[in-house]
């Protein structure tokens, strides 16, 4: 489980912009999430000696908002918009799609690294239903027929 | 300060809680979550009683809600034993085959409907949380609640076997539905998936704690004994030093 591969220097530097406070817990915890694109075990531990907090709190509080993640995520983040409108256009067919085209399920991140599949409730575009989000870029009107070539554009731009 | 439940007149010290005035009194309000000498948590949701407030009524969780001069309470309206019924009800719902909560549900009449009622579910967890405050309170804060929502458990971090951990079995001892499993065989004691040796008590021999949570205590204390007692051992020696003090003065009132 020990990821040696990640940069601790970077854990460091986040912590070192917080006093050693346990009301900075979210906040320096949020600024790794950006910086790694989850939370590192090591980095935990270290933010739990930081703060003088038992790791299992700061563990609590990462498993607790869905905005940090422990396990790491994919260069691009796949989001798939189940709110209501989306559901009732169809958002089931289009998560499965985008399931089944990169072989896995959604929360998870495919072996190469490169995309990840969450599920989110809505992103404030029911206009565009049933929509998909891959980085900042909207994908409105989506079919099952569209999601293949979208990925692909990714898998080529890598 | 006066408050009165259900009709009686209790004197309460400023900045209590209800739960605290009602146990200290021994007026009996259920509850699964709070235990004296932690503060409470408003979790079970089970010690809800109404309150009268000048001409307001409220219901309010006993156990987080502090004391003021005139309340009136009311422990047992319709209205409370009705809710206090949903409460159990769900409980139920949630750990079909746990013992104590079984037990509750009968003594509160309560059964649950059979279409909702899953027997082959295990759990026996209520998620009160008074494991964790027992662990952050007297032990090194090595479990706490992860997760949310319908994946919510008490979990040591990355459910692997915890290295704060120091096998006091705290947690277990508070549990009110003994969900926690600690398992003493021989001089080994398994707990949250880390195996702890068992120290013996130098009175009477039986193993009684492990080295872990005796080093923590003694590390609290300041001071190292070497002499490590059970509970049960140190309560006679206790009573013995009593009697003997009172050797004399019981010879007198023969």
């Amino acid at each position: 489980m020990v990821d040696s591969s990640i940069d601790l220097m970077e854990s460091n530097e986040i912590l070192k912009k917080y006093p050693p406070e346990k009301r900075f817990t979210l906040a320096i915890l949020q600024d790794v999430q950006k910086q790694y694109g989850y939370v590192p075990r090591e980095t935990m531990n270290l933010i739990a000696e930081y703060l003088s907090q038992p790791v299992s709190e700061i563990y609590s509080m990462a498993t607790f908002y869905k905005a940090l993640s422990l396990k790491a995520k994919g260069k691009y983040i796949i989001k798939v918009c189940n709110g209501t409108a989306c559901h009732i256009r169809g958002s089931n067919a289009l998560m499965d799609e985008v399931a089944e085209v990169l072989d896995i399920i959604p929360g998870e991140t495919t072996s190469d690294g490169l995309f990840s599949i969450e599920i989110v409730n809505c992103l404030g575009a029911c206009a565009l239903a049933p929509v998909m989000v891959i980085d900042d870029k909207y994908y409105g009107g989506m079919t099952k027929e569209k999601v293949k070539s979208v990925i692909e554009e990714y898998r080529r731009a890598k | 300060m006066k408050i009165k439940i259900d009709g009686n007149l209790y004197e309460g010290i400023p900045g209590e809680t209800l739960m605290e005035l009602a146990k200290r009194n021994n007026v009996e309000i259920p509850n699964l979550c709070h235990k004296i000498g932690f503060e409470g948590q408003g979790r079970c949701r089970l010690c809800m009683v109404e309150v009268n407030e000048g001409r307001r009524t409220k219901v309010v969780s006993s156990c987080v809600f502090p004391i003021k001069d005139g309340l009136e309470v009311v422990t047992n309206s319709d209205k409370i034993k009705k809710m206090r019924k949903d409460i159990i009800l769900l409980l139920l719902l949630k750990t079909p085959n746990n013992q104590y909560i079984k037990k509750l549900a009968e003594e509160y009449e309560v059964t649950a409907p059979e279409r909702y009622e899953d027997l082959t579910n295990t759990e026996d967890c209520i998620l009160c949380g008074l494991c964790v405050k027992a662990c952050e309170k007297m032990g090194t804060s090595a479990i706490s609640l992860v997760n949310r929502g319908t994946t919510k458990k008490i979990s040591t971090p990355y459910d692997d076997s915890s290295k704060d951990c120091i096998g006091c079995g705290a947690c277990a001892e508070v549990c009110p539905t003994k969900a926690i499993s600690l398992e003493d065989k021989n001089s080994t004691r398994t707990i949250w998936k880390k195996e702890f040796n068992l120290v013996k008590c130098t009175s009477c021999g039986k193993y009684y704690t492990t080295k872990e949570a005796l080093n923590f205590i003694n590390k609290k204390l300041g001071e190292e004994s070497s002499e490590h007692i059970c509970e049960s051992c140190r309560k006679k020696s206790i009573s013995k030093k009593f009697k003997e003090s009172y050797k004399d003065y019981a010879s007198h009132i023969k």
